[in-house]
């Protein structure tokens, strides 16, 4: 029988000097495999195949909760909200009767361009699961994964626009990393002058990097995918401008920005499908986002 | 402190039970907790490994506490091994002192664990800053603050289930 302080004269083994370093060396052999190798991947897929069910498990009794909260609303917020989305309802039919005649226009234009048609419609909506507990990475679990045949690379939107991009899939989930998560790149273009920049994330917001301290830029200018690095589609709105400060001596302005869409609040997102219009790529496999956006800066739009 | 330490005679304590807190406390990083809530919320499992190594030293020691921060790796998804490294050294850190913690009250204890737990925060940050991460802000270091008030709470919890009377 073990008491807790019994004097061990018995035990045998290493001492603990010898298991710490044992156990020191390993984690460090692992945390080198995994931030530069990537070994570690694959074991993580494997285990996340395990780690569903009792995911899925712990949550029940929450979704259960939100079901039955969802349930007892009173009659007064449904109707209320009835008609709020009746009259959202009302404008956008609007909308859309304007942007299908638009539609069409643009088609017949592109037809007699001989240009395709690059964007498609359709989306695929997925429920977050939840947010992955490391506070370093701006990263979320959606319930979509190689089962519905989400591939890395996808851009991810909520309503009002573009919250991140989907780095690793597994087979029931799948992770999508957020656009402000740090040297997350996304290409982006000025609604106001034209201009094209790169967004990059900083690890809890987004900022404009390298852009020359003269440049055209305010507090409150749209930035919107610019739709030229063949992964995201032009026009989603992505962030606006909060501050500019031209630092004396500096050769780029620092340009801070506030992220549209609801980055870390949203519960349904909407993963967008490749771009399938595009000219077939050189390379053979699209590869997961980051490095392939740099080619943006100084291509000219078509 | 009133509270003095040891007082009375525990029933053995099984291996069974150890193994469920761990389990439960790897079950709620699995949960679904609003986005906020990681800036304030003690790290339950460093808690559990701290509170085993001092009290049960035989079954948990720097082994376990490595192999249990490989699975909380998995369960936060962050890089594999960050855990493992900081509750490996903790553990480490506890059983040098194992038999003067044992015999501190629980205030005392509180103090040692903020420090411990610190240790840990800081452990994990400096792993993150040499991969790579941006740093977060000292408000990662809020949590250890929470858990160090909150540990004569987990304390008395662990403990009712071995107290003679309810036999």
């Amino acid at each position: 029988m073990n008491f807790a302080n019994t004097p061990s004269f018995t035990s045998q083994g290493l001492g603990p000097g010898a298991r710490l370093i044992l156990c020191v060396l390993a984690s460090l052999a692992l945390l080198v495999g995994d931030s530069h190798f990537g070994l570690m991947d694959r074991a993580r897929d494997a285990i996340s195949v395990l780690l569903y069910p009792i995911q899925r498990a712990v949550n029940l009794p929450l979704t259960a909760g939100r079901h039955i909260g969802d349930f007892f609303v009173t009659q007064a917020e449904l109707k209320q909200e009835n008609d709020r989305l009746r009259s959202v309802e009302l404008a956008q039919s609007g909308r859309l009767m304007r942007l299908q005649m638009l539609e069409r226009e643009l088609a017949q234009l592109k037809a007699l361009n001989q240009l395709k048609v690059g964007r498609s419609d359709r989306g695929q909506l997925a429920e977050v699961l939840y947010t992955a507990r490391d506070p370093f990475s701006y990263k979320i679990i959606i319930d979509k994964g190689l089962d519905a045949g989400v591939k890395p690379g996808l851009p991810v939107i909520d309503e009002q626009g573009l919250i991140g991009q989907i780095t690793r899939v597994q087979p029931l989930t799948s992770e999508i990393t957020l656009i402000i998560n740090k040297n997350q790149m996304v290409p982006v273009v000025n609604l106001r002058t034209g201009q094209r920049t790169l967004l990059y994330g900083y690890g809890g917001g987004v900022e404009v990097r390298y852009l020359s301290s003269g440049s055209d830029i305010r507090p409150g200018d749209q930035l919107v995918t610019s739709g030229i690095d063949d992964l995201y589609q032009e026009g989603i709105p992505v962030a606006r401008v909060t501050r500019v400060d031209r630092p004396a001596g500096a050769a780029f302005a620092r340009v801070l920005c506030q992220s549209v869409a609801g980055v870390q609040s949203s519960r349904y997102v909407l993963i967008l499908p490749a771009r399938s219009a595009m000219p077939p790529e050189p390379a053979p496999a699209p590869e997961p986002a980051v490095k392939k956006k740099k080619k943006t800066t100084d291509e000219d739009a078509g | 402190m009133s509270y003095d330490r040891p007082q009375e005679l525990l029933k053995p304590i099984r291996r069974r039970f150890i193994t469920l807190t761990f389990t439960v406390a790897l079950l709620m990083e699995l949960l679904p907790l609003p986005v906020g809530s990681t800036r304030w919320l003690p790290d339950l499992v460093a808690m559990l490994i701290l509170y085993w190594a001092i009290n049960q030293p035989r079954r948990i020691g720097v082994g376990m506490a490595f192999l249990i921060g490989l699975i909380a790796d998995v369960t936060t998804a962050g890089l594999f091994g960050q855990h493992a490294l900081a509750y490996c050294i903790t553990a480490y850190l506890v059983q040098l002192r194992q038999n003067q913690l044992v015999m501190f009250n629980l205030g005392q204890q509180a103090l040692v664990i903020l420090a411990l737990l610190q240790a840990n925060q800081l452990i994990m940050v400096l792993v993150r800053l040499a991969s790579g991460a941006a740093f977060i802000g000292w408000g990662y270091f809020l949590p250890p603050l929470i858990g160090a008030l909150l540990w004569p709470l987990l304390n008395k919890l662990l403990l009712l289930p071995y107290r003679h009377h309810s036999v």
